[in-house]
């Protein structure tokens, strides 16, 4: 077995063991750890992959988490359906909306995802015939089989992430993988050498809602319901905070960002309300000491971490 | 549907239109000149709007109390920017887009929960002077009488906002910031100190619409939320840097959103993101503002 499959492997094997360690709350947060890392590595695909900053990618997840909401309750599908469908409607959603935004670049594209954000956001939170507006949809329960432990459904969602990382991970080291690297450092020797850049953003992006689509369909039944908030722009900060914290520059980064995002938070609101102000605390801290994020700190340590991936960005823009 | 209620409609859009350009004009400033797109700029309207309410509460017994307060947020803002630029902004001028809108955010995040600290979860009511107490009628459309107020502060901070950039020393050189910091740097102005005044000008006009919208209704946490990103979308739709595409915009936002509410009330600030996504696919530099380096 090849060294840079080894840290993947034991963080599997350390989420497949840890419930059985861990008081159920921390099972809880562990799920969340999980659903969210999905999130945010889907995240990455358009900001470390592609060097774009979306800041209303939380749509995507919205729209996959509503997808299967509105299946589950209101037409009693089972979750196994709901899952490809949820995935497929925030890959249409994308198809529509990421046309136009692969169109700008920079500040243009993250003020235009956000733009779009709010208007998923506007639409599902007014919409209160079919979404239940702000009210949002309650009674989302896991299926029968999986019980009403907490066990069951974590490893539910275990299984359905690891095959959605490791599907990013085929992606992310594919031919179109390396395409969205050479886009990502210098979009127009890209454009150069023949390549259609904006097709090949676009398909990125319709991707990376899919796999957000993913993880949202998995916060519903977890939640037992979902709120229009999963799509507001502040939800949309949250994977940028994760990817930001673990390492842009590094497959798994997102998913160790959301693991310390989410264990600080479920850490910190226990003896205090304050927790927006410790998280900005944090952040500002992250970015102006170590903006590799913490996996880009210990790269040069720990060279089982060294990746391709993991070369910083030296091109701007 | 009669003429005196569409004027009607017409006066209440106005109104919300001059407090937003009351926010961007600050927003649109700083990112024109600094490329800073500031997140923290509507918390530091809210701010704006408490430390009015601490002034006011303090000289409640003087007839002049309730006007004084509002410059006077102004410029407690203000101070609270300046420290900010001085102390974090500054180190991030040069740093990737997404940390800069990671660290204004984070200090929108900070603020937000500062002002909670400060001034605790109850809402704060400012009880206005007799004077402005009744509407006035306007071609038989009644108006709250403050929000004449409201509309005539929003003009006079136009024109002086204009006034300083076209008549002033100092407004000429953000002009030419604008357009190029390097060539302003290159003739001898010392960029830092620009970026540290406008910045701290930009939350002071912050501060100052946060002390005019205090009393229009009662001030609550989680306002500024909301109006950050409309603040946004005036700003996209007006052009970064341009005072009347300023301007321009938010008479866009608050008229639109003012007639919607009319005839399709959920469709309000759905149309708003319409419009605001329109002009960047088709003008990303906005109605009136220049293509700008990316």
């Amino acid at each position: 077995m090849k060294n840079k499959y080894l840290f993947p492997v034991i963080l599997f094997l350390l989420a497949v063991a840890l419930p059985f360690i861990v008081p159920e709350f921390w099972v809880h947060v562990l799920t969340e750890i999980l659903i969210m890392g999905l999130f945010a590595a889907s995240f990455n695909m358009i900001f470390g992959y592609m060097g774009q900053l979306s800041f209303g990618h939380a749509a995507y997840y919205g729209v996959g988490a509503y997808t299967t909401g509105l299946l589950m309750v209101k037409a009693n599908v089972p979750l196994l359906v709901c899952l490809p469908l949820s995935m497929l409607s925030a890959g249409l959603c994308a198809a529509v909306l990421g046309y136009f935004c692969v169109k700008l670049r920079g500040i243009y594209f993250a003020i235009l995802t956000m733009a779009f954000g709010q208007l998923v956001y506007y639409i599902i939170f007014q919409w209160y015939s079919f979404t239940g507006g702000d009210n949002g949809l309650q009674g989302i329960v896991p299926p029968a089989f999986l019980g009403k432990a907490a066990n069951p459904y974590y490893f539910f969602t275990l299984i359905v992430v690891t095959l959605g990382m490791i599907a990013l991970w085929i992606i992310s080291e594919s031919p179109f993988g390396y395409t969205m690297r050479a886009i990502r450092d210098n979009a127009e020797r890209t454009e150069f050498i023949g390549i259609n850049v904006q097709r090949y953003m676009h398909l990125n992006f319709i991707i990376a809602a899919v796999f957000a689509g993913l993880a949202g369909a998995l916060w519903g039944p977890f939640n037992r319901s979902v709120a229009p908030d999963l799509c507001s722009w502040q939800h949309s900060g949250m994977p940028v905070f994760m990817t930001v914290m673990g390492g842009p520059f590094n497959f798994l980064g997102p998913l160790i960002g959301s693991a310390i995002y989410t264990l600080l938070m479920a850490f910190v609101t226990s003896f205090t309300e304050y927790w927006p102000m410790v998280s900005g605390i944090v952040i500002i801290v992250v970015v102006l000491v170590m903006p590799g994020g913490l996996l880009g700190l210990l790269r040069d340590r720990l060279p089982f971490l060294r990746q391709n991936v993991g070369r910083a960005k030296e091109t701007n823009g | 549907m009669d003429i005196t209620s569409l004027f009607a409609q017409f006066l209440s859009g106005l109104t919300y239109g001059t407090i937003l350009f009351l926010v961007a004009a600050g927003l649109s400033l700083i990112f024109g000149v600094m490329n800073i797109l500031n997140f923290a700029h509507a918390a530091l309207w809210l701010m704006g709007a408490y430390f009015s309410y601490t002034f006011w509460s303090w000289m409640q017994g003087y007839s002049f109390a309730f006007w004084l307060s509002i410059p006077l947020a102004g410029l407690a803002a203000a101070a609270v920017g300046w420290v900010m630029e001085v102390v974090l902004i500054k180190r991030i001028y040069k740093r990737e887009l997404y940390e800069q809108l990671l660290i204004t955010y984070c200090i929108a995040l900070i603020l937000s929960d500062t002002i909670k600290l400060t001034w605790g979860v109850t809402n704060k009511l400012i009880v206005r002077p007799e004077i402005i107490q009744k509407p006035v009628f306007i071609f038989g459309a009644p108006l709250d009488s403050y929000f004449l107020f409201v509309i005539a502060s929003g003009a006079a901070v136009a024109i002086g906002l204009w006034w300083f950039l076209k008549y002033t020393r100092y407004g000429h050189i953000v002009k030419a910031a604008v357009y190029s910091r390097e060539m302003v740097g290159a003739l001898g102005i010392p960029i830092p100190r620009i970026d540290t005044w406008v910045f701290t000008l930009g939350i002071f006009l912050a501060g100052f619409a946060g002390g005019i919208q205090a009393p229009i209704g009662s001030i609550t946490l989680g306002m500024d939320t909301a109006i950050i990103i409309q603040a946004f979308c005036v700003v996209v739709i007006g052009g970064f840097g341009s005072l009347l595409g300023t301007l321009v915009g938010s008479l866009i936002v608050g008229e639109v959103m003012s007639f919607t509410i009319l005839f399709w009330p959920e469709g309000a600030m759905v149309l708003i993101f319409v419009i605001t996504a329109a002009i960047l696919i088709v003008r990303p530099w906005g109605l009136f503002g220049t293509p700008m380096r990316t």
